[in-house]
């Protein structure tokens, strides 16, 4: 029980780094960060973001679940 | 002030972001509360609580404190946006250095897109590193060294493996929570992230000063409100340098014959220069805490730990306050180029006044740049060694709340975030929170 779930955990992970890159990145750099001139925001997202948003969340989820699960299987 | 906040959760475009950025906000926490699996939290636990009481040095203050506390509770989001961070300053560093980056950063948005991607990437593969040595450091019990209690529940490499995994995958969920959050939340997201986290240590260590004595906590409070409104007005200070634009026409149209100013601010490098001292600083603790066990460390190691090591030693101090003007110069010269300023306002007609537009322009501009940073650099050195004074001085803990770079995080994401949310209320009804 505790060897799937942590792979499923590994699965999840994994696939979720994956995920998050493949998002155009928004962030801006450092100047950005600590007030140095105005983020501009453009447009809405194509479908192709937003499935991706889709999938994101539900992988997401997935991850969060594995956590708590395993979290509570290996308490002492 | 209130009836502005009212009238912002009035609007109703504006209330949903409001919303979703509270919404993100909560989820971040709740991911830095959460343990990885495998950590046994009872023991990490009362490890705490035993370092808190031994008052020790903290070694990771940087670290520690742009996680808010997660990083020694070894949860999800133990790592926070270090890496990102870390990223982001090697890229801008690297932009100096390697002609390529700095062709793409000259080529505007598509650019800035592509080095923006880089840092992502390098945000992954730092996070790797990160999360490897802090599940070495934490299975070798190292993390808490007056500590005896295991903090790993078992320690074969599957549930390594495992954890290391977690936490990379818990830094690019906190990478792209801060990305929404500059999507479709109100301010920039990675900032507020960073706020949330210095902001989130602030009601404990203020209940553990007004433990030890109410007295204190007056003067802490009274201390800090005072460097709050010294840092805010700090802040805001600018030199609008005038600027005339010619009348021309283009076809039938008349365009230009309008008088603008260029702002200067005093501090035009952000905490930037702060980060960085304190991310170089942090080198020579690492080499002493890996150098520093052997039986013959050496002459340099040994004059490291005593000189570079402790925060309280003058040493300390003076390479601290000298990096700080050092990278104040820096990033000021890489965020501000005088000459590109001059070519466009020549480009468009522009000229200040009594001044010829060109090289004279470019040479007056970073004249008058070069002495607001004389006085700005000082400012960003002077507040970032209060909190190292203050431990001098009256023995108050290593995360004295008020510190230097918490200060000037809080204030520079407030404002930042109060301007921009002030600007999409003024779409409806003009006046703002800030008058």
């Amino acid at each position: 029980m505790i060897i799937g779930i942590s792979i499923a955990l590994i699965l999840s992970s994994a696939l979720m780094v994956l995920l998050v890159l493949l998002h155009k990145g928004k962030g801006g750099g450092l100047t950005d960060m600590f007030g140095g001139g105005f983020s501009s925001s453009f447009g809405g997202s194509a479908v192709v973001e937003r499935n991706l948003d889709r999938l994101t969340i539900i992988t997401g989820v997935v991850w969060f679940v594995c956590i708590i699960a395993l979290g509570l299987l290996l308490k002492p | 002030m209130l009836s502005a906040i009212t009238r912002a959760f009035r609007t109703p475009d504006l209330r949903k972001k409001l919303l979703f950025t509270l919404g993100i906000i909560a989820l971040f926490r709740l991911g830095s509360v959460l343990p990885t699996p495998g950590v046994n939290s009872e023991n990490v636990a009362k490890a705490l609580e035993q370092a808190q009481a031994g008052d020790s040095g903290n070694i990771y203050g940087m670290v520690q404190l742009f996680s808010g506390g997660a990083l020694l509770k070894l949860s999800v989001f133990a790592l926070g946006i270090m890496p990102y961070i870390t990223a982001s300053i090697i890229l801008q560093l690297l932009t100096v250095v390697i002609p390529r980056l700095e062709a793409l950063k000259k080529e505007g948005q598509a650019g800035t897109a592509k080095i923006t991607q880089y840092t992502r990437y390098l945000t992954i593969g730092l996070a790797v590193l990160q999360s490897t040595a802090f599940v070495a450091l934490a299975r070798s019990g190292q993390l808490f060294p007056n500590n005896n209690l295991p903090i790993l529940l078992n320690d074969d490499i599957f549930t390594l493996v495992t954890m290391v995994i977690t936490m990379t995958a818990g830094t690019s969920v906190i990478m792209w929570l801060g990305e929404l959050v500059t999507d479709r939340g109100v301010g920039n997201g990675m900032s507020i992230l960073i706020f949330t986290q210095v902001v989130a240590v602030f009601p404990s260590e203020l209940m553990n000063i007004f433990r030890q004595s109410a007295f204190k906590f007056v003067v802490v409070m009274i201390v800090g409100i005072v460097m709050i409104a010294v840092v805010v007005f700090i802040e805001q200070a600018q030199r609008r340098i005038p600027v005339q634009y010619a009348k021309r026409m283009v076809g039938r149209r008349m365009y230009g014959g309008t008088s603008t100013y260029i702002p200067l601010k005093v501090n035009q490098a952000g905490i930037i220069p702060v980060i960085f001292a304190s991310s170089l600083l942090y080198l020579p603790q690492l080499l002493v805490t890996i150098f520093g066990n052997s039986a013959n460390p050496g002459p340099v190691i040994e004059w490291l730990a005593q000189n570079l090591v402790t925060g309280d030693h003058p040493v300390y101090m003076v390479t601290f306050f000298a990096l700080i003007l050092f990278f104040t110069y820096f990033y000021v010269s890489i965020t501000f180029n005088p000459v590109e300023v001059a070519d466009n306002m020549k480009k468009y007609g522009g000229f200040i006044p009594g001044i010829r537009p060109g090289r004279p322009t470019a040479e007056y501009l970073n004249y008058v740049l070069t002495r607001l940073t004389a006085a700005g650099a000082p400012y960003l050195g002077v507040i970032s060694l209060i909190p190292i004074l203050a431990l001098a001085v009256a023995g108050a803990s290593q995360n004295f709340p008020f510190g230097g770079t918490s200060i000037l995080i809080m204030v520079g994401v407030g404002l930042d975030t109060v301007k921009q949310i002030e600007s999409q209320l003024q779409q409806r009804n003009y006046e703002g929170f800030l008058r």
